[in-house]
């Protein structure tokens, strides 16, 4: 039997992230997720005044910026009891919804189909319209993608100054209203994008295509036209089918979502008991039921991370971050183990659709389960729903123009007490929990969307999501593993990929 | 307009090479249709700093081009055939490049201004000795670069 080590740098600007698979055979019989970048981030936060965290955590990411400080201003409001009026969340949930899209387009199409173009599948039928739609600079998928995603952060610069890294919300609403102005401009960016979207990515107008609500609905409407075989969608799917995605890439069963952009027509009520326009909850891979979702049940692990170690798994709330390097240990990452009701769970844009009960997604789900192609078409038929949401958002804006975008706080300081702010960014889950004594922060503590896919192995020995997506899967060649790829990317890691043996020490690369 | 527009992480050494420029160029006056921007570790989302120009000059660290200290004016072919990313940040120069060709018809004059680093060392402040002595001649060669 061969053995070999494999080891896998996803590195960005963000945070560095690598994979180690043990392969036996051409078989992945192990994998360790390692975040091998430390960012303190938490510490950072800690005997700062409270509302520093809106200034300092969009800076925990170039890419979500807008979700980091959403999750700090709900924490705060949580913990002081401050109220926001409607406009204020329309606004908010307007800029995460743009920072959502302009994500997923790029993940799609600037990172997920080049896999397509890989030369190993040079003799496949498709090869040639993989390299007209999806080849890098060339192809008019990517041009496409690469030329309407960045125009779509411009709405939140309307808002809130600039993007990314921007704080423009604040504990009772945002620091501008809607102007006519704000609405128009941010309908001409959004127009833009959707007549894109709907010419070159699903080959048909928005509402027909959301109108599709079972996977056999959708398979005879993928074939109906050629416009639909030949948009984005239609090349992605028939390509990610033809060489097997929806077979692979499956990971944890248990899913979960925060619940994505809180309801304005329930303003009244405070997080986290305010309704979202996407539902929240716990899809329990044992019984196949979605349960309501309890953040109580949340606890971190550190038993194989380089943290001072603890017993068992602790609620953020009791969480400790106190950095401890063990290079030679058994310990492999700077990533704590999330887990929910002590399950391993996978997070994002196929567990947000699942959970909210999507019609398409969902029947898909029950015919193949939750497979790497449908991880990433979920992703797309969020950026449809997201749209259709987007403009319904402008729309409501533009109906109340008077509307209050901000409800000054009675108190000037944030109390002590302690909060949460839970929200659904690009990639999941994210949550912010945040402790104030005497005036300061006393405890912060961050769990990404990364966090929960990309955990480690917890107390009880439990791979992680990715990792467990990946053993058991056969590779055809272990110095060129493409398949790892595909999968990898369809967690949406995103940015630069490398591949390099270390038996051999030749370096290969995915893409770019 | 003309832009100056500086690339670099002044956290990992003579990385900060392009930022270091950037606090020394605006110490001086510049002619009304120059603009200096600071674009940090931007990828993608640099690539508004090239829009309303007719020329560009980037300034960054490089690797593998010449000597430690040695100034380097290139065009954006010299980088063709290097695809990989000169520097640390995310997906380097050359991808930036490549984006702008396709959203941006007419491109700008382009031209890459950069010093080839000793090192770049992660979490240290300030430039080694060589890297910091090039910056008075970066700066006067951009200076010429872009006359009244």
């Amino acid at each position: 039997m061969s053995k070999r080590t494999i080891q896998i740098d996803l590195n960005r600007v963000e945070g560095d992230l690598d994979f180690q698979l043990e392969l036996e055979d051409n078989k992945v019989v192990d994998a360790r997720c390692i975040g091998s970048m430390y960012r303190g981030f938490e510490q950072i936060l800690i005997s700062r005044k409270p509302k520093d965290s809106l200034v300092i955590t969009p800076r925990i990411c170039g890419i979500c910026g807008t979700a980091q400080l959403t999750a700090a201003v709900l924490a705060l409001e949580n913990l002081a009891g401050i109220a926001v009026p409607p406009a204020a969340i329309r606004i908010r949930n307007l800029c995460l919804m743009a920072e959502t899209v302009q994500s997923d387009l790029r993940q799609s199409f600037l990172f997920f189909t080049a896999d397509f173009c890989h030369p190993k599948y040079d003799d496949r039928s498709f090869y040639q319209k993989a390299r007209t739609a999806f080849l890098p600079f060339k192809g008019w998928v990517h041009r496409g993608a690469l030329e309407h995603s960045r125009h779509l952060v411009e709405i939140i610069a309307l808002f809130g100054g600039q993007w990314p890294h921007s704080s423009y919300m604040l504990p009772g609403g945002v620091t501008t209203p809607a102007s006519s102005r704000h609405i128009i401009d941010s309908l001409s960016i959004l127009n833009k994008v959707t007549r894109w979207f709907e010419q070159n990515i699903i080959g048909t107008d928005l509402d027909s295509w959301l109108a599709l609500e079972s996977a056999d609905e959708f398979f005879t409407w993928l074939t109906a036209k050629e416009a639909h075989a030949d948009g984005a969608i239609g090349l992605f799917t028939m390509m990610s089918r033809g060489i097997g995605l929806h077979h692979v890439g499956f990971g944890t069963p248990h899913m979960l979502s925060y619940g994505s952009y809180d309801d304005p027509a329930d303003a009244g009520t405070f997080p986290p008991q305010r309704k979202h326009l996407f539902r929240a909850g716990f899809l329990n891979g044992d019984t196949g039921n979605v349960e309501p979702f309890e953040q109580a049940e949340i606890t971190e692990h550190v038993r194989y991370s380089w943290f001072q170690p603890y017993t068992g798994g602790r609620h953020p709330f009791q969480g400790q971050t106190i950095p401890d390097y063990q290079p030679h240990s058994d310990r492999y990452t700077w990533c704590k183990a999330p887990r929910y009701q002590d399950k391993v769970v996978q997070t994002g844009p196929l567990a947000d659709a699942l959970i909210d009960g999507e019609p398409l997604i969902s029947s898909l789900y029950q015919a193949e389960g939750g497979n790497a192609w449908l991880r990433q078409f979920a992703r797309l038929r969020r950026t449809a729903r997201l749209l259709h949401k987007m403009r319904e958002t402008l729309n409501e804006l533009a109906a109340h123009p008077n509307d209050p975008h901000m409800i000054p706080p009675d108190k000037l300081e944030i109390p002590d007490g302690e909060g949460c702010g839970l929200v659904t960014a690009a990639r999941g889950a994210l949550g912010h929990w945040l402790q104030v004594t005497d005036g300061v922060i006393s405890c912060y503590q961050v769990i990404t969307p990364t966090a929960w896919n990309a955990s480690p192995k917890d107390s009880e020995g439990r791979h992680g999501h990715w990792e467990s997506s990946l053993i058991g899967l056969t590779v055809d060649d272990p110095d060129d593993p493409v398949e790892i790829g595909h999968i990898i990317r369809s967690h949406d890691p995103c940015l630069v990929c490398t591949v390099h043996v270390l038996d051999t020490g030749k370096r290969m690369t995915l893409w770019p | 307009m003309r832009h100056i527009v500086c690339f670099g992480n002044e956290l990992h050494g003579d990385d900060g090479f392009g930022v270091r420029i950037y606090a020394q160029l605006r110490q001086l006056t510049w002619p009304k249709n120059v603009e200096i921007f600071n674009a940090g570790i931007a990828g993608l989302n640099a690539l508004r700093f090239f829009e309303n120009c007719s020329q560009a000059i980037l300034v960054d660290a490089l690797a593998n081009f010449g000597n430690t200290g040695e100034i380097f004016a290139l065009k954006p072919e010299d980088l063709a055939d290097r695809p990989q990313q000169l520097t640390g940040h995310g997906l380097g120069i050359p991808y930036l490049l490549e984006a702008l060709k396709v959203i941006r018809e007419p491109l700008p004059d382009i031209l890459i201004v950069g010093v080839e680093i000793a090192a770049v060392t992660p979490f240290f402040s300030g430039l080694s000795d060589k890297t910091e002595q090039a910056v008075p001649k970066a700066v006067r060669l951009i200076q010429d670069l872009l006359p009244e």
